[in-house]
């Protein structure tokens, strides 16, 4: 009986496609944007996601506070605050925190024969390596003893290396480094690996020298830029910002003075933005459903008011109400569902076209299908029941003699 | 069992009323073969509507097989039509994007027969009418006297005690109808109830009795002899 209803109706729609597909055309849309929404939504944020990560897992980056500009003095950042001391002091007065390194940066002009390049010298601690998961391909890294004695190795990026050596070894050889305006002469101990280059920068064009020797030799600073600490694990994270945050504010006397940055805190906002857009979007979705429920009520009223002499015809060999509602439900129904699948396809399309540009895999979660599905099947039931009542409250005798 | 006491149907225009049926009484026994005649807006289509319980009557009672109709609800109703009468119409009335098979099965549905059943029975139905090589046909596709064989056969396939035509033929020439005409005759032989609204004196010969209304009243109820 359902399966021969569902016939009749899956006929009558055939029977005039184009007005069934414009009146099925706003669940399609709706349907097409949430399956699109939610698919470009966990595309995005795994992308951001695979890039936080390539920050070095679990790291909070420490840096100083904006000085106010008062009485002709511009606002600029604090740079008389951060020493190599407080940077211990933290480590010691925030359990959680379970390693931390200084780092000091400025730019040089690296030169070695005939070749010479610009790039970022980053005065840092043995540690650096692990808390940014980026280690050497060839040679080491930095030594502790090197830091206790100022020596001057350096290790250098990938591009660095390429650029200032080509073809050749660069372990053992020496390099000229113009900071300022003076020349500082160091020994290569090391390349690094290459690391993709994500929300942290670029770490190929960098090169590694001990914090002692970019404070005393070559920066001339008591001061470090700024550090970074690692928890083990993203609940400690957590809370060894609050104890950075409790230590820095009472040695320092002020919040202000200076900056946390962690990697939850850079996903947050990453959350809020998706979800505006997630709201915006679910609500040009939800719009186009209504929309498409009007459609399919107003074709559903059109078909009910076509067919009156077949309803009048049915009533007279026997149907109750409840078979010719059933019979206008089930038509709306697949009016929905076939709207829903339709829209489907069309989502996932526009979902692979902007996950093809956005350069992430097209992920569609079975679960939105299913929402999709069952939503469009929901639309064309509410929206169906009016006309079906409509349908099943006629007359018979009136219906009979409509022409 | 057919009993009708003192009918009235009044219809509503707005606020004039229209009078159809003014007060008819009679009772059919089963197996009779019964002609309602009358000039046009006589009231004999209002009538055949009530006994069809396809309408409510505005006074007077209405009984079938012991039931009186005024105090039972719609879906009781359409049961009652489903199993009890069956229609025939002027026009045909098949649904025209259906097969002739179809068309036949839809009282079958409705009385909730399976699929293998419904299809036996109809074709059945249809070959009784001389149909049965047409059944996967749409109505568009055979003749009016083909259409009204379906008719019958659809009104005939969930076997009721009475059946109800009105003006059989009037889509049809003479030669076809009286061949429809014959068919009823059949179908009183074999014990079927009859009762044919037409407004020609010689249609309604083929009956055994002929009830004549005039703006809504009986002028005569007669046996043909
Ligand atoms: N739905 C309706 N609304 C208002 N008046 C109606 C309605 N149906 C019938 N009538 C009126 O009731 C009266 C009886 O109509 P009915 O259809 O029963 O006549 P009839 O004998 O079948 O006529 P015909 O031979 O033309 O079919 C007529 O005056 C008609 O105009
Ligand atoms: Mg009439």
């Amino acid at each position: 009986m359902i399966l021969e209803t569902l016939r009749i109706a899956l006929r009558s729609m055939a029977s005039n496609k184009l007005r069934t597909f414009l009146s099925m055309l706003g669940i399609i849309i709706g349907v097409a944007a949430v399956i699109a929404i939610v698919s470009i939504g966990t595309g995005a944020r795994g992308e951001v996601t695979s890039q936080i990560a390539n920050l070095g897992s679990n790291t909070i980056n420490i840096n100083p506070g904006t000085q106010r500009g008062e009485g002709g003095r511009i606002s600029r950042p604090y740079t008389d605050i951060f020493t190599l001391e407080l940077g211990e002091n933290i480590q010691n007065f925030s359990p959680a925190v379970q390693a931390i390194v200084p780092v000091g940066q400025g730019t040089a002009l690296l030169i070695s024969g005939s070749s010479n390049i610009r790039a970022t010298v980053v005065g840092t601690a043995p540690d650096y390596q692990a808390i940014n998961d980026y280690f050497p391909e060839r040679g080491r890294f930095l030594l502790v003893e090197d830091l206790d004695v100022n020596s001057n190795v350096i290790i250098l990026g990938s591009e660095v290396a390429g650029d200032l050596f080509g073809e050749e070894d660069p372990l053992g050889k020496k390099v000229r480094m113009n900071f300022g305006n003076r020349t500082h002469i160091f020994n290569v101990a090391g390349v690094m690996q290459e690391k993709s280059i994500g929300l942290a920068g670029n770490f190929n064009t960098q090169v590694y020298i001990p914090i002692t020797t970019y404070m005393q030799k070559v920066a001339n600073t008591r001061y470090v830029d700024s550090y970074i600490a690692q928890a083990d694990s993203s609940t400690d994270a957590k809370i060894a910002v609050g104890q950075i945050e409790y230590f820095l504010t009472r040695s320092l006397g002020s919040s202000d003075k200076f900056r946390l940055t962690s990697q939850d805190q850079i996903l947050e906002v990453i959350d809020q933005v998706t979800n505006t857009l997630n709201i915006m979007l679910g609500g040009i979705a939800g719009i186009s459903l209504l929309v498409g429920g009007i459609g399919i009520m107003n074709i559903m009223l059109v078909s009910v008011t076509e067919r009156t002499r077949e309803i009048g015809i049915r009533k007279a060999l026997g149907a109750k109400r409840r078979h010719i509602m059933r019979q206008f439900l089930i038509e709306a129904l697949s009016l929905g569902g076939i709207g829903g699948v339709v829209g489907i396809g069309f989502g996932r399309l526009g979902a692979g076209v902007i996950a093809h540009f956005g350069g992430w895999a097209l992920v569609i979660s079975t679960v939105s299908v299913l929402l999709a599905f069952g939503f469009s099947l929901l639309v064309g039931l509410f929206f169906g029941i009016y006309p079906a009542y409509k349908a099943s409250r006629l007359d018979p005798v009136k219906a009979l003699s409509y022409e | 069992m057919i009993e009708v006491k003192d009918l009235h149907k009044t219809y509503f225009m707005g606020k004039i009323k229209v009078p159809a049926l003014r007060g008819v009484s009679f009772s059919v026994k089963d197996g009779e073969f019964l002609a309602i005649m009358g000039p046009s807006g006589s009231g004999k289509s209002t009538l055949m509507h009530l006994m069809g319980c396809l309408d409510y009557p505005t006074a007077g009672e209405y009984w079938i097989d012991g039931k009186e109709i005024s105090s039972i609800s719609d879906d009781r109703l359409a049961e009652i039509r489903n199993q009890k009468i069956g229609f025939v119409f002027q026009q045909f009335n098949l649904l025209s994007r259906t097969t002739i098979l179809q068309n036949v099965e839809i009282p079958l549905i409705y009385r909730g027969v399976s699929l293998r059943k419904r299809r036996q029975l109809a074709r059945e139905a249809l070959e009784k009418v001389g149909l049965g090589h047409r059944l996967t046909h749409k109505p568009n596709e055979i003749s009016g006297g083909q259409k009204q064989r379906v008719a019958i056969a659809r009104a005939l396939v969930n076997n009721p005690a009475i059946l109800l035509a009105d003006e059989p033929t009037g889509n049809l020439d003479s030669k076809t109808g009286q061949e429809i005409l014959e068919i009823f005759n059949d179908l009183n032989r074999q014990g079927h109830t009859i009762v044919l609204v037409t407004h020609e004196k010689e249609i309604a010969e083929y009956s055994r009795r002929i009830i004549e209304l005039r703006d809504g009243i009986i002028l005569k109820d007669e046996v043909v002899v």
